[in-house]
């Protein structure tokens, strides 16, 4: 199988070489049968003057004349396209009459009852021929008559291009078809390409087969066994995760819950910093598996499209504000909101996920008696409304130049304090992308600590 | 009072029954939904705490059938945040509340003490908080043994955050059960009401924390 060649062009290919033979058979089945009788009918006038001259030879005193008046002759070599030329030869062979020049028939040219025809050259041109032999007076003279090749070529011609002139056309026509037809054809095909463009990476949902054509439809078949061995796979991943996440909370549950338990006990201070370490390492590995989990949720393919549903972002941050309370009460930290309602269309497990790591973000960089405010709402902008989700913090803001950077995964801005993994704003960002939302970092208001704003296209209904 | 734990990681079941132990409650611990079910017939529980990733019969299975056999008993739900979460979020088989594993024992602590008080103070005429104890049948509010004057407003306000102790209560969702059937109450009028049960209840160490733009949480009562 050639490959990356275009349909069109292979067909083209495969269709020219027949369509010239063809085009050839043509031509000639159309010439031999009908330029034979046209040739013969050319010879037969030109034995037909041959004949009339031949009855105008007379035999006087011995020798050999032609009887031909001037008048006669000017009728004789009038032609329309064609010069003729003639020569009468006495029985001797000696030429009585006409063109000198005219040499005698060569020996190729056999009569047939009393008749030769053959090719021949005059004066530098083609000329056509016939030898015409005449009885006089007991012996044999011969008649020459030759022809110019105007009114034969020209008959060729014509009749070669009254065979070519259709098939050419047939030709042309045929081509012109399977340009236009392979493109009409394909249409199809390049709808289907479109479609699948425009797909999001992470809808592995089978193609419709409904439009395709019967020949694509092997393709596409093929192509929605694939998908859905994708989607099998992740969803195995995704079976995996969350038993492996479950599989390891509940150990890491234990390890908590005794640590504290060893932390309750009087026990001596060198100890108890040991232990304390422990406890913010169980905690944070707590944490980074959770992380983990998301991240890979948020991965295309992670979620099943159905997963999407039309959500307010006001109700997320209501059902998950209590969390965060303590936390914030715990650390001295005000913890505001400014909620209306936003409908997106989402996963709400996600916008959960992204949602606390923003506020835990918050929670953590924010010095004791800072403020932290979660913020949804609609907001008109440029291009139209936009659902926006957007979280405050007067804490030490990031530094422009660190705001790409700190999207990606494991990265912490230098010099930082606290125990984050480097994953939340990644998680974020990775969320945002599988919801159609952007994400900007900014100052808060006053231009002072940081403020990190999802903007969602707002769902109709 | 009495708990049930089903849990089966042994390690962190004793972990659980050390912690609850000495919070003062008897503890019992079963490693399967099947045990659990034998358990709460023989036995009463003012609380079970469930994992939901049991092998063998799994939670969800278990509290259906918890429920079937022991209506009113408070549930606590113990899970890996993962694809069941979303199921025991909206609470809809009956759990009463749930903490995602891992969970720091403080807050373990609290939610247990919450759902039985919740529980008892269905049963009972008296809810107690701390110092302040609201008699519902009889309408009369102690502080500190002393008898509180409220306000009809003031007494309907207190009661919501009562219910919802150390959880988050949105001014709309007070607003909604305060006021009376066709009535227009602004949010303004419920931050008077609330100020002035700060001024009665702070003293005795009672607080209302403002969440802001959000609404009011009665804290947990803490001794000093």
């Amino acid at each position: 199988m050639t490959s990356g060649r275009s349909v069109r062009v292979q067909l083209l290919r495969l269709l020219l070489p027949p369509i010239t033979a063809l085009m050839a058979a043509g031509a000639m089945i159309a010439y031999y049968p009908s330029i034979e009788p046209a040739r013969a009918a050319y010879d037969q006038a030109l034995i037909d003057v041959g004949v009339a001259l031949g009855e105008r030879i007379r035999f006087d005193n011995a020798a050999y004349e032609l009887d031909l008046p001037g008048a006669a002759e000017r009728v004789l070599r009038t032609d329309r396209y064609d010069q003729i030329y003639f020569r009468v030869l006495a029985p001797d062979g000696k030429a009585i009459a006409g063109d000198p020049g005219l040499a005698p028939p060569p020996a190729r040219a056999v009569p047939k009852e009393g008749v030769a025809a053959y090719d021949d050259l005059y004066q530098g041109n083609e000329v056509r021929v016939v030898a015409v032999l005449v009885p006089c007076e007991g012996k044999v003279c011969t008649v020459q008559v030759a022809e110019t090749t105007v009114k034969r070529k020209r008959l060729v011609r014509d009749i070669v291009l009254s065979s070519l002139v259709p098939t050419l056309l047939i030709a042309i026509a045929t081509l012109i078809i399977v340009w236009f037809g392979v493109k009409r054809g394909l249409a199809p095909l390049d709808r289907l390409s479109e479609q699948i463009k425009e797909r999001s990476p992470r809808d592995l949902r089978p193609i419709e087969v409904g439009l395709v054509p019967a020949e694509a439809k092997p393709m596409v078949g093929a192509l929605n066994d694939l998908l859905g061995q994708v989607a099998d796979a992740n969803s195995n991943q995704q079976r995996f995760l969350a038993n492996a996440a479950h599989q390891l909370r509940t150990p890491l549950a234990g390890l908590q819950a005794h640590t504290e338990l060893a932390l309750a006990l009087p026990v001596p201070d060198a100890c108890r910093a040991e232990l304390e370490q422990v406890h913010l390492a169980t905690v944070r590995t707590a944490r980074l598996a959770n992380q983990l989990l998301a991240l890979a949720r948020a991965e295309p393919g992670g979620t099943q499209e159905a997963g999407l549903e039309v959500l307010d972002l006001r109700r997320i941050v209501e059902g998950v504000a209590d969390e965060w309370v303590h936390r914030a009460l715990a650390r001295d930290i005000d913890l505001g909101f400014d909620l209306a309602e936003a409908r997106v269309r989402g996963n709400e497990f996600l916008l959960r996920e992204a949602l606390a790591n923003l506020v835990h973000n918050a929670l953590e960089y924010t010095p004791a008696g800072g403020h932290v405010t979660v913020r949804t709402g609609i907001r008109p902008r440029a291009d139209g409304a936009q659902a926006v989700l957007e979280v405050d913090d007067d804490g030490p803001g990031i530094p422009p130049d660190q705001r790409a950077q700190v999207l990606q995964r494991f990265y912490r801005v230098p010099g930082t304090a606290g125990v984050g993994s480097g994953l939340g704003l990644a998680i974020v960002a990775e969320i945002a992308g599988s919801h159609g939302a952007s994400l900007e970092i900014g100052e808060a208001a006053g231009g002072r600590g940081c403020r990190v704003t999802l903007i969602f296209p707002v769902a109709s209904a | 009072m009495r708990i049930l734990i089903v849990e089966d990681d042994v390690v962190l079941a004793r972990g659980l029954a050390r912690i609850l132990e000495a919070e003062g409650y008897a503890v019992d611990a079963v490693t399967s939904g099947e045990q659990a079910l034998l358990a709460v017939t023989q036995e009463r529980f003012d609380l079970v705490i469930l994992d939901v990733g049991l092998p063998g019969m799994d939670g969800f299975e278990a509290l259906r059938r918890l429920r079937a056999a022991a209506e009113r008993m408070p549930v606590l739900l113990l899970t890996a945040r993962d694809a069941v979460d979303d199921r025991v979020r909206g609470l809809d088989l009956g759990g009463d509340d749930y903490v995602a594993k891992p969970f720091a024992m403080s807050e373990l602590a609290a939610r247990v003490r919450a759902l039985i008080r919740r529980s008892q103070s269905q049963v009972g005429p008296k809810v107690v908080h701390g110092p302040l104890v609201l008699d519902t049948v009889a309408r009369r509010a102690y502080l500190a043994g002393a008898p509180l004057e409220l306000a009809a407003r003031e007494w309907a306000v207190l009661e919501v955050l009562l219910a919802r102790a150390d959880r988050i209560v949105s001014k709309e969702a007070i607003i909604q059960a305060v006021a009376n059937w066709g009535e227009e109450l602004s949010p303004n009028a419920i931050e008077v009401y609330v100020s002035r049960l700060r001024a009665k209840l702070e003293p005795a160490g009672v607080r209302i924390r403002t969440v802001r733009g959000f609404g009011y949480m009665l804290e947990e009562y803490r001794e000093r």
